[in-house]
Formats: C-alpha cells, sequence, structure tokens
C-alpha cells in the first residue's frame, strides 16, 4: 500500500518558494435553490477562499409566479388570494395593505369593529411571523427545540385564524369594506388569554435562546449593517430599526387605527456587540413580539359592537387614478402602487417588498464572512422569498 | 469585483484576557443549566401536544374551506361563482331548459331554467379562496371540512360533480 501513496517531497512546508507557484483558485458553492438555510428558493452562488466567503451572487426567480402581470387580469376582489400568496407567512399583513389601498381608491368607510379585528389579527400574525423567524433562526444556528416551542404557540394563532377565517395560512379575510367574518366574543376571550401567556412564554423564549452564551457568540458582532448602509439600501422594518433606527409607519405615518393606541417602537441598542448586527435583529424581534401584545390587548379593550362589512358595489370599480400606499409588515414595508383605468382591473399593480431590498444587502454583508456566519446573515434578514419574487 | 482584491476577513473577536476566559465560562455553565431547567420542566409537567394522525383525527373548525362540494339538484347554472374564480377552474355547461318539461325549484324556491350539463371543479387548481361559495345565489356551492382526498393521478383531481357516485356520498361531507 506505501507504494500508492505519492508523497511531493520537493514541498517541505509553506514557506517554500515550491509553494508559491501552487496554483490556487476560489471554490465556487452554489447555496441552494433547495437549502434548509435559505428560508425557500433562494439561490446565493458564493465564491470561497477555504471557508471565507470572498463573494455572493443571489440568483432570484424561482418562486416567480407573475403576480404583478395576472393581477391584471383578475377583478379586485380576486386579487386578495394572490396577495396572500406572497409573503405566506404574514399573509392578514398582506392583505391588510392590499385592502386600505383599494378602499382609499374606492372612498369606503370601513366599519369600526371591522377595524378592530384587522388590527387584532394583523398583530397575531405578526407574532406569529416573528416567532416562525425565532424557531428557524434557531434551526440556521443549530438549535432544533426552539423551533417546537415557537410551533406550539404559533399553532395557536393559526387555529384561531382557521376558525374565522376557514384556512390556516391563506386566509383572504380581509375584504374590500371589511372582514369577511366576525369574531364571537369567545375567540376574543380565549386571543386575550393567549396573549397573556404569550408575555411569559417571550421571556423564556429570550431567557433560553437569546442570552445563550453559544447564541451570543453566533450572533455578537455577525453580518453588522451600520446605519449608513441600511439608508442606502433602503431597508425597512426590523433590519432598519436593528441598526438603531427609529423608524416604524404604524408610528409615523398611522394607517388604519394604529395611531389609536399606545406602543414603543423598538430599536437595537448594540448591547451584545456592534450595532446592527445579527443579535440586534433578533432582539429587535423578540420585543416587537412584545409591543404586538400591547396593542392586542388595547384593541380587546377597545372593540365595539357592530357590522363588519362595509358598503361595497357588488362588482367594484376603481375611478380612474392611482394610489401608493406602504404598511408595516412584519417583514418591513410593503408597499402596493394601484393604477386603474376605470374598469373592473387593475391597470397596474406593482407591489415594493422589503425582502427584495434585504436580499440586495447580501453581497455588501458576505465578504470576509465564514460560510456559517453567512448563514446566520441570511437567517437574521428574514426573508420570504414568496414576496422576493412575487 | 472581490475575487482579485484581498479580502479581509471580518475578525470579530476581542484580546482574550484570564478574567475574560473563566467568565466565559461562568455564562456558558449557567445559560446550560437555564435551559436544562426549562427542559425538565417540559419532561415533567407540560401535557403533550402532538396529536398522532391516521389514529387520532383532528376535527377542523366548521367554516374550514376544503374541498369544495356543488350540490347539483340546487344548482341554478348562473355561472357566478366560474366568473368570481381567480384561476378558473369551475367549468360549467348548461342547455335551456324545453318548456313543456316539468318546472322544477331549487330548496330555496329558485326556479331552475337551464338543465345542468356539466359541473367540473379541478382543485389541482384550485386556491381554495372561498370566493365562489360567497357569491352562490343558492347556497348549493360549499366548502366541506373533508380534508383526505388525495389522488393517484392528476386527472383524478378534475371532480364531476353530476357523477352518480359522487352524489352518492354527498351526505357524507356536505356541512
Amino acid at each position: 500500500m506505501d507504494n500508492q501513496i505519492i508523497i511531493n517531497e520537493d514541498i517541505e512546508s509553506p514557506t517554500d518558494p515550491e509553494f508559491e507557484r501552487l496554483k490556487t483558485e476560489l471554490l465556487t458553492i452554489n447555496m441552494g435553490p433547495q437549502h434548509p438555510a435559505t428560508h425557500g428558493v433562494l439561490r446565493v452562488e458564493i465564491q470561497t477562499d477555504s471557508e471565507i466567503v470572498v463573494k455572493a451572487t443571489p440568483h432570484l426567480g424561482y418562486l416567480h409566479r407573475c403576480f404583478e402581470k395576472h393581477a391584471e387580469s383578475v377583478d379586485y376582489r380576486g386579487v386578495i388570494p394572490f396577495v396572500d400568496r406572497m409573503d405566506y407567512l404574514a399573509a392578514m399583513n398582506m392583505e391588510l395593505g392590499y385592502s386600505i389601498a383599494v378602499e382609499k381608491m374606492l372612498g369606503t368607510e370601513v366599519p369600526i369593529r371591522a377595524e378592530y379585528i384587522r388590527i387584532i389579527c394583523s398583530e397575531l400574525q405578526r407574532i406569529a411571523s416573528h416567532l416562525m423567524y425565532f424557531g428557524t433562526y434557531a434551526i440556521d444556528l443549530g438549535a432544533f427545540t426552539p423551533f417546537l416551542y415557537a410551533f406550539q404557540e404559533r399553532e395557536f394563532i393559526l387555529r384561531i385564524f382557521e376558525e374565522i377565517s376557514g384556512a390556516r395560512l391563506l386566509y383572504n379575510y380581509f375584504w374590500i369594506g371589511g372582514v369577511w367574518n366576525d369574531m364571537t366574543s369567545d375567540q376574543l376571550k380565549r386571543i386575550s388569554g393567549f396573549v397573556d401567556r404569550m408575555e411569559g412564554e417571550l421571556d423564556k423564549y429570550h431567557n433560553l435562546v437569546g442570552l445563550n452564551k453559544i447564541f451570543i457568540e453566533r450572533t455578537a458582532n455577525v453580518g453588522v449593517i451600520d446605519e449608513e448602509t441600511a439608508y442606502s439600501y433602503g431597508a425597512t422594518g426590523p433590519v432598519l430599526r436593528g441598526s438603531g433606527i427609529d423608524w416604524d409607519l404604524r408610528k409615523k405615518r398611522p394607517y388604519s387605527i394604529y395611531d389609536k393606541f399606545d406602543f414603543d417602537v423598538i430599536v437595537g441598542e448594540g448591547t451584545q456587540g456592534k450595532l446592527g448586527d445579527c443579535w440586534d435583529r433578533y432582539y429587535v424581534r423578540m420585543m416587537e413580539m412584545k409591543e404586538s401584545i400591547k396593542i392586542i390587548r388595547q384593541a380587546l379593550e377597545g372593540i365595539e359592537e357592530g357590522p363588519v362589512m362595509g358598503k361595497v358595489p357588488k362588482i367594484i370599480k376603481l375611478p380612474k387614478g392611482e394610489i401608493y400606499l406602504r404598511t408595516e409588515c412584519p417583514r418591513g414595508e410593503l408597499g402596493y402602487h394601484i393604477i386603474s383605468d376605470g374598469g373592473k382591473t387593475p391597470y397596474r399593480l406593482k407591489v415594493k417588498s422589503s425582502c427584495f431590498t434585504h436580499v440586495s444587502m447580501l453581497p455588501d454583508l458576505a465578504p470576509g464572512q465564514m460560510i456559517a456566519d453567512f448563514v446566520a446573515t441570511i437567517g437574521s434578514i428574514d426573508i420570504v422569498l414568496g414576496e422576493v419574487d412575487r | 469585483m472581490h475575487a482579485d482584491q484581498d479580502i479581509k476577513t471580518q475578525d470579530h473577536h476581542e484580546e482574550l484576557t484570564f478574567k475574560k476566559y473563566f467568565s466565559n465560562i461562568w455564562v456558558a455553565v449557567r445559560s446550560l443549566i437555564k435551559g436544562l431547567k426549562i427542559t425538565s420542566k417540559y419532561i415533567y409537567s407540560e401535557p403533550v401536544v402532538s396529536i398522532e394522525y391516521p389514529e387520532v383525527r383532528e376535527v377542523l373548525p366548521e367554516n374550514s374551506r376544503s374541498r369544495l362540494f356543488n350540490d347539483a339538484e340546487n344548482c341554478i347554472s348562473c355561472l357566478q361563482c366560474a366568473t368570481s374564480c381567480p384561476v378558473d377552474c369551475i367549468y360549467i355547461s348548461a342547455n335551456r331548459r324545453d318548456k313543456e318539461a316539468p318546472k322544477i325549484k331549487t330548496k330555496d324556491g329558485t326556479p331552475i331554467r337551464l338543465d345542468l350539463t356539466q359541473y367540473t371543479i379541478d382543485t389541482a387548481l384550485c386556491c381554495y379562496c372561498g370566493l365562489c361559495t360567497t357569491v352562490c345565489p343558492t347556497q348549493c356551492l360549499t366548502h366541506t371540512t373533508d380534508y383526505e382526498y388525495a389522488t393517484y393521478t392528476l386527472g383524478q383531481m378534475k371532480i364531476d360533480y353530476l357523477d352518480p357516485e359522487i352524489r352518492r356520498w354527498r351526505d357524507r361531507i356536505v356541512k
């Protein structure tokens, strides 16, 4: 066997001039499209120098469903099921922006009870979406148990949504002019019980994962997005707030009835490392769930009896014109640009998605990171590919 | 761009002092104990949440949107469901009813003027949005809570609601 092993005795040590003449090249690795760390079907082509990422190029389009073009051929009510399918983890928030935009153009008054139900649902959805982030991010970093905890609580929210709307993920619940079904007092009571329990659970999660030594080591000082980078790329949502910028549309440009509620905007502080690292983004999301709980509590107190559907014509025809409306979704700002030519279907429907801008930050964040840190960075910006590709 | 440059590694580790070394160990042990505490709590005091699926079946809420069912006897072929469908998965064709034929009505008293000759829904295309059931004037098209209807071929997903076989198990799945 000995004679099969070829030992190049000319090269003795890396300092040998012979070693210098050896050809070296970067290794190209395709991360995804089917990769558990990319949260969907994102393909990142990375060039690596041993374990250091030198260059990362995200390739998009694996989940492209031609939503914007297809919306031009279905009526305004029929767009809502497609809107759901953009960010399938926060479908309620997707619907909220679209229905407010259409209502504003149509001039429809939404009944006050429907507004409250919308707030409760979209904040519950924000909790569910952030729980999903919490679970999958822990998986990215190698811990499986938090995922199960998060899904146990998320299951309750999905159950409530299933009872009121009929579906677990793609609800089609916020209709133009109100909501589809009314919530019963029993369901409201259960939600109230849930948020009480959730507050304690969140502390537990944060103690278990967020303050864990291994978790801090993996996330603090990793994937730092400084203030300037966040501004220049147009980052929104928790990514922007994680970099220390106080910007929340619910507070700064209130839509629906968000101006009635009292809550804080959570901003990253750089407690464990540099400002704008993965840990800060994690922290912003965890604390945002607590703020959502605050909003839900106030909404449960203020909810009034009444109808849940306003007066909407049977066939919706928007007046000629256009509107751009943005809302704060769990992953950032979502903008709808609807252009109407007075017909039954939109003339053009353009969506500005926050995930798309966040994906575009990856080539800037990646150089110099370890591959494992790069996985942590992708997880921390929390993208949903349905929204990126649309 | 970056390939030919010298990429600086993002080194983010501070200098390790003697004191820091031991405090790191202490923090790690403390977070480990914290985790184990929660684990032991789950072992001994939390109830089991998993459902053993084929043996135990979860009952879906009443207005859960699963497979569509059309009660063809009450259908007046108004085509409202087909027009409201965003994915166009409902195929309907109907003929004008003979004037001599006996007059029939639906359950709620709407006269049927058209004879339904085809009512097919491609459940593989259906997006379960529920828009078709809300526009139905006679409430004959409904979502059922039946969620176990996997088939072997794509063709079998096309369900013909005029088929006598389907009418036979109608009572089983209607809400």
